[in-house]
């Protein structure tokens, strides 16, 4: 086809006539991260004010911020393995996160519970046996084709219904398994402890590895690079000579191990290895995609970052524990529910909206 | 015939970019009943035209007349309800629904509520032996048949709706020469019953069995309209290049010595055979073809995109069969590749990120943490050698003009500075001052010892850049020229008119 | 242009068309006819009137789901809140059932509900410019919200035989066909018309091929879109009915809970392309017919209810599998 010179494209750093609030606005919709801050402001502030004026059935203040923090850590955790996933591009989503965490949670059920192996091998096995789960998802996607939906729905099945068959139905609480309860205590931090709300032990142990691990690997490991790079744009990762299916494929096996970690945490958090763990109710997956896209991952690939699921994981974390207190009895949970839906569809609708305007968002 | 007003005018035409200026006051007048070619180089404003005249795009000034009377064509339902009908090269279909269904979507004859399937299929098939497809295409899935026969559909989708004028662009591009004899009698068939066909052609060839007047397009301009019997093929190259010298280019010094790059009877499959090129180090050899000459094919084999079926390579005399790019680019073979959009650019990455793609090892520690400071360094230094416009390499390279990118994508094919350097389509889509640029650069790499191959489709670019020039068509490698080749010569080679040529 | 003389004309309706019956369909009607006769083998019981019947019932609610999760693939979409649409439609219709509504009005009632939710889908899909993943996961999040607003209390208790109807029992079935299954079917047949003969049916594979070339085409493809998740609404409404019918006097708070995966399982199985742009509603209808069968398989030869999960995973990775193998050959070069 015949081709003229292509139409130069605009620059967007027209600033020249904008005025603060254009810019503010701007920066807000463009840059995810500040928008995030700036609402989990918002939302602390607007749950400390009900709390001073009475509005609330118990205390909304920093120990009981720093307590709900529990909740963050599977949450924000699967939430950077959905990252991984989203992030290669294609359609990349990763359904099975929870049915991994059910079939994980039974092998550590297993291996610490009834075969009384020592801890960390048990930690160990755990994770790899999330990593392969994970494998399984990658290699549909990565060499065989398959969509990621389709793939991991597929896994979904396969995975909830294996760690309900395991072990006939029933959950693992032996004794081993309930002290483990412990880890999931809060401590006080050193040095300057006393100044500062305990904070949960399983914060340190396990969520915060994991999100500096996921940080160094995206942003400074050269598979990070290929990771948005095959995510940003596949045909021109593999000119530019990119290993396209193994970076996917790896992106998968990622998340899986991640979900194993998360196991061991759930297993903790119940003092006991549920079959049904990752998905009772709507299961896991959906509250971890849920962070992402909110997150500031784009679901079409090569968009994220892992301070942005951290944020929307606060914010969302934060926003629950409010809500539990705002609403008596079980009106909370279902609340929150309602939180998690607008907060979805209205971060959804803004990603929309900034692309359209400015061009996407960072 | 008696003088009546011309089926389609268009007077006064111009359209700019931006700061470029495709089409500058140009006139065309499209009488019904006839063909009517449109040629010139790429860059002369062709597709630019078409766009105006398919409501693509609106010209900045000008106007145009449908059978005499003014009309606004302000977008594609307009040009459509005009009867103005485009057949691109790509065909816009719909893979999974039958050549029926893709013909009549959005118009689809309906009794009742329903489909009317036979009424509509009879139609169909009306349509399609017209074309000369068989009957039981109407059926078939679009998405299962050739190329060819969905450029066909494509064509017989805009009979459908009953096309007063018929935009033909580069529809022999990819067509086996029994196709273009079929696709000439349904052009003549359509002329006939009094359709305007605008055809456009790189094959200059091909015109004189099918046009009867031509319009020659040159930077912007539409430089005359001839009967076709006043031309032949020499005199519409001369036409579309003016008649202007190349410029003068200092004669380099080739080193002596083996050729770092042999394609030995290369061929694959469907694409081209035969193919037989030699690269010394220090040279730029050109391989110069047009759509459909499968001179883009070989390079890919080259680069290990695809995989020749016959033939050989060497490199240094060794034979080499690369499978991946990774494999290329260990072999010390790079790309550039030609669809800078699709096949070069991670769009909304920086340019830093763009240049260290795929060299990742390189600039890293232990393989495995990226060496920031070093890809720092690596991309200023390319920013500057390539003379890169951006204030820093963090910037994205989805902000920058189409010839700045490319120069980032061009940065990227000399981080580890390769042993041979394949560029195809080097400044497509970039504007003339960063051609210049690139042209220079690609001369200052082949001095310093790389063995240069550029695949394009671009004359003026193939001629001021190569020492030695090959001219693919019709999937082999034919006539070489040296660097005192004329545009004019090599133009009337590619278009096939060439005397030691058998036709 | 006319053709002067008479051409041999098109014989019969069949050849105008691609058709009517995939080879992935007869692969699953095939699939089907094994489990059963292994099945009858196992268990004589399974090929009595009592033991397929119950087994259509069950199937009927996916089924009909599934018809408008069809369309919606096949534009090129997903929904994944009818779970949650299923929840907020039973529990209103049941708590109105047991206030005294009668049959009629109840699946009225049920069937606008749903399609206000199918709604509010649409109009966020075709206008928002949202993938559709995300809103839907969003929307499921918010009828999840009603739904569980709308229970107030656990559960719902003493509702009456009002959908019987629809149910297992006596009063569900004519000639030893359950109505809801009939209904389903008749559902499909219309919809299997629908998408093969008429434009918007065609319009809906259009975009789902490509979009945008729909929409230069003069496809009103923001329209097919809404009307896509509306339609999906409208059936998840009767279908919250046929649930109703098939649960016991008491609903509870889990009606629903991944209904969703279950309806897109059977569509991918019924060889819907997830991709968007073919798919066929008889497909998904032996698709729901398959997953159920294999359930009930489960349960009969003693199994772990379980392990039917594990089964519909590997159905799908099969038939999915061999979709992608076939395409493959099947690609022009």
């Amino acid at each position: 086809m015949t081709t003229t010179s292509a139409p130069p494209t605009k620059t967007p750093d027209d600033t020249t006539q904008e005025g603060l609030g254009a810019r503010a606005l701007r920066v807000l919709l463009t840059q995810r991260i500040a928008l995030l801050a700036v609402l989990i402001v918002v939302v602390v502030v607007w749950f400390f004010v009900l709390d001073a004026g009475g509005y609330l059935t118990a205390s909304y203040n920093f120990d009981y911020m720093s307590a709900s923090l529990i909740n963050a850590v599977p949450l924000a955790m699967l939430g950077l393995a959905e990252l991984l996933v989203i992030l290669s591009g294609r359609g990349g989503i990763d359904l099975s996160v929870g049915a991994i965490v059910s079939l994980s949670g039974m092998v550590f059920g297993f291996a610490y519970g009834e075969w009384g192996w020592p801890l960390w091998l048990a930690i160990v096995v755990t994770a790899l046996s999330g990593a392969l789960l994970g494998a399984v998802n990658g290699f549909l996607v990565a060499y065989v084709g398959f969509p990621a939906l389709i793939a991991t729905l597929a896994t979904f099945y396969a995975y909830k219904s294996l760690a309900i068959v395991i072990n006939d139905q029933s959950p693992i609480s032996t004794p081993p398994i309930q002290q483990l309860f412990s880890i999931t205590r809060s401590v006080e931090l050193p040095l300057f402890g006393q100044y500062v709300p305990d904070v949960p032990l399983g914060l340190f142990t396990f969520l915060l590895p994991t999100v500096v691990v996921v940080w160094v690997l995206l942003a400074r490991t050269t598979y990070g690079r290929r990771l948005y790079g095959i995510g940003t744009n596949d045909v021109a990762a593999r000119w530019a000579g990119l290993p396209v299916r193994g970076t996917r494929f790896k992106a998968y096996t990622y998340a899986g191990l991640i979900s194993g970690f998360v196991a061991v945490v759930t297993v903790a958090q119940f003092a006991s290895a549920r079959p049904d763990a990752g998905v009772s109710g709507n299961g896991m997956a959906l509250p971890a995609i849920t962070i992402a896209v909110l997150g500031g991952v784009a679901i079409t690939g090569g968009i994220g970052r892992v301070a942005g699921v951290v944020l929307a994981t606060l914010l969302i974390v934060w926003l629950n524990a409010g809500i539990l207190l705002a609403f008596v009895g079980n009106e909370g949970s279902q609340y929150q529910l309602l939180a998690l839906g607008a907060v979805l569809v209205f971060a959804a609708l803004l990603n929309g909206l900034t692309t359209r305007r400015y061009g996407g968002t960072t | 015939m008696a003088e009546q007003a011309p089926r389609l005018a268009m007077r006064g035409i111009s359209k700019s970019f931006g700061a470029v200026r495709a089409i500058r006051s140009a006139e065309i007048s499209i009488q019904a009943g006839r063909v009517h070619a449109l040629v010139g180089e790429n860059g002369a404003g062709k597709s630019t035209m078409i766009k105006i005249l398919s409501g693509v795009e609106q010209a900045d000034t000008g106007t145009i007349e449908f059978d005499g009377a003014p009309v606004t064509i302000a977008g594609t339902g307009d040009a459509i309800a005009l009867g103005i009908a485009t057949v691109y090269q790509e065909p816009q279909l719909f893979p999974e629904l039958t050549v029926s269904e893709n013909i009549f979507t959005g118009r689809e004859i309906r009794k009742g509520g329903r489909v009317a399937w036979a009424e509509q299929n009879a139609k169909v098939v009306e349509l399609l032996e017209l074309l000369g497809l068989p009957a039981r295409y109407a059926t078939v899935p679009v998405g299962e048949l050739s190329i060819a026969a969905q450029q066909q559909v494509s064509i017989a989708k805009s009979l459908a709706g009953d096309a007063k004028v018929l935009i033909l662009d580069e529809p022999s591009a990819i067509l086996t020469d029994a196709e273009i004899e079929v696709l000439f009698t349904v052009v003549r068939r359509l002329t006939a019953a009094g359709v305007a066909v605008i055809y456009i052609s790189h094959r200059l060839d091909e015109l004189f069995r099918i046009a009867d007047e031509v319009t020659v397009m040159r930077d912007g301009r539409t430089i005359g309209t001839f009967p076709i019997g006043d031309l032949d093929v020499r005199r519409i190259a001369e036409l579309m290049v003016g008649g202007i010298l190349s410029d003068e280019r200092p004669h380099r010094e080739i080193p002596d010595g083996d050729p770092v790059l042999v394609l030995d009877g290369l061929g694959r499959a469907g694409k081209f055979h035969d193919v037989a090129v030699e690269v010394r180090a220090g040279e730029i050899v050109c391989l110069y073809g047009l759509v459909g000459s499968g001179v883009s094919e070989i390079a890919a084999c080259v680069y290990g995109i695809d995989r020749p079926t016959s033939g050989r390579m060497l490199l240094r005399g060794r034979p080499i069969a690369p499978r991946s790019p990774q494999q290329a680019q260990r072999n010390g073979i790079a790309l550039l590749p030609a669809n800078r959009k699709v096949e070069g650019m991670f769009s909304f990455q920086s340019i830093a990120f763009n240049i260290s793609a795929g060299h990742l090892k390189l600039l890293s520690r232990l393989g495995l943490l990226v060496d920031r400071a070093r890809e720092r360094s690596v991309a200023q230094d390319l920013i500057k050698r390539l003379a890169v416009r951006t204030p820093h390499e963090r910037q994205p390279i989805s902000a920058m003009s189409g010839g700045n990118a490319q120069k980032v994508v061009l940065a990227r094919q000399l981080v580890e500075r390769p042993e041979v350097l394949v560029l195809a389509e080097p400044t497509q889509g970039v504007d003339v001052g960063a051609k210049e640029e690139i042209h220079r650069i690609i001369t200052e790499l082949a001095e310093s010892g790389t063995a240069v191959l550029v695949v394009t489709s671009d004359l003026p670019e193939a001629l001021r850049i190569a020492d030695r020039l090959l001219v693919v068509r019709g999937g082999t490698t034919t006539v070489e020229f040296g660097p005192d080749a004329t545009q004019v010569d090599v133009l009337a080679a590619a278009a096939g008119a060439v005397e030691e040529d058998v036709a | 242009m006319t053709v002067t003389e008479e051409r041999a004309p098109v014989r019969s309706r069949s050849r105008i068309l691609p058709a009517p019956v995939t080879g992935q369909e007869l692969v699953l009607i095939g699939v089907i006819a094994v489990i059963w006769a292994v099945l009858a083998f196992r268990t004589p019981a399974f090929l009595t009137a009592g033991s397929i019947q119950p087994l259509l019932v069950a199937t009927a609610p996916i089924a009909l789901i599934g018809v408008g999760m069809t369309i919606v693939i096949i534009t090129g979409g997903i929904d994944v809140s009818v779970g949650g649409a299923i929840m907020v439609c039973s529990v209103l219709t049941a708590k109105q059932l047991v206030a005294g509504l009668s049959a009629p009005v109840a699946v009225l009632l049920a069937v606008v509900v749903g399609g206000v939710l199918g709604l509010v889908n649409g109009l966020l899909i075709a206008y928002g410019r949202v993938h559709a993943i995300i809103i839907t996961f969003g929307t499921a999040n918010l009828f999840l919200f009603l739904g569980l607003q709308l229970f107030g209390s656990r559960t719902v208790n003493g509702i009456p035989a009002t959908f019987e109807i629809f149910g297992r029992g006596d009063e569900g079935r004519t000639l030893g066909i359950p109505h809801a299954f009939a209904i389903t079917v008749l559902i499909t047949a219309l919809a299997w018309w629908y998408l093969r003969h008429t434009a918007g049916g065609r319009h809906f594979y259009a975009i789902g091929g490509d979009a945008h070339a729909a929409r230069l085409a003069g496809v009103r493809v923001q329209r097919r879109v809404l009307l896509a998740y509306l339609l999906t609404g409208l059936l998840v409404g009767l279908g919250s009915c046929f649930v109703i019918a098939q649960g016991t006097s008491t609903l509870d708070q889990s009606v629903g809970t991944g209904k969703e995966l279950a309806v897109i399982a059977a569509v991918v199985i019924g060889g819907t392309s997830i991709m968007g742009g073919r798919g066929s509603v008889l497909g998904t209808l032996l698709g729901a017919l398959l997953v159920q069968s294999v359930t009930s398989g489960v349960t009969q030869l003693g199994w772990s209810s379980q392990l039917s999960d594990l089964f519909v995973g590997v159905f799908i990775v099969v038939a999915v599998g061999t979709d992608l193998l076939r395409a493959r050959t099947r690609r022009t070069r």
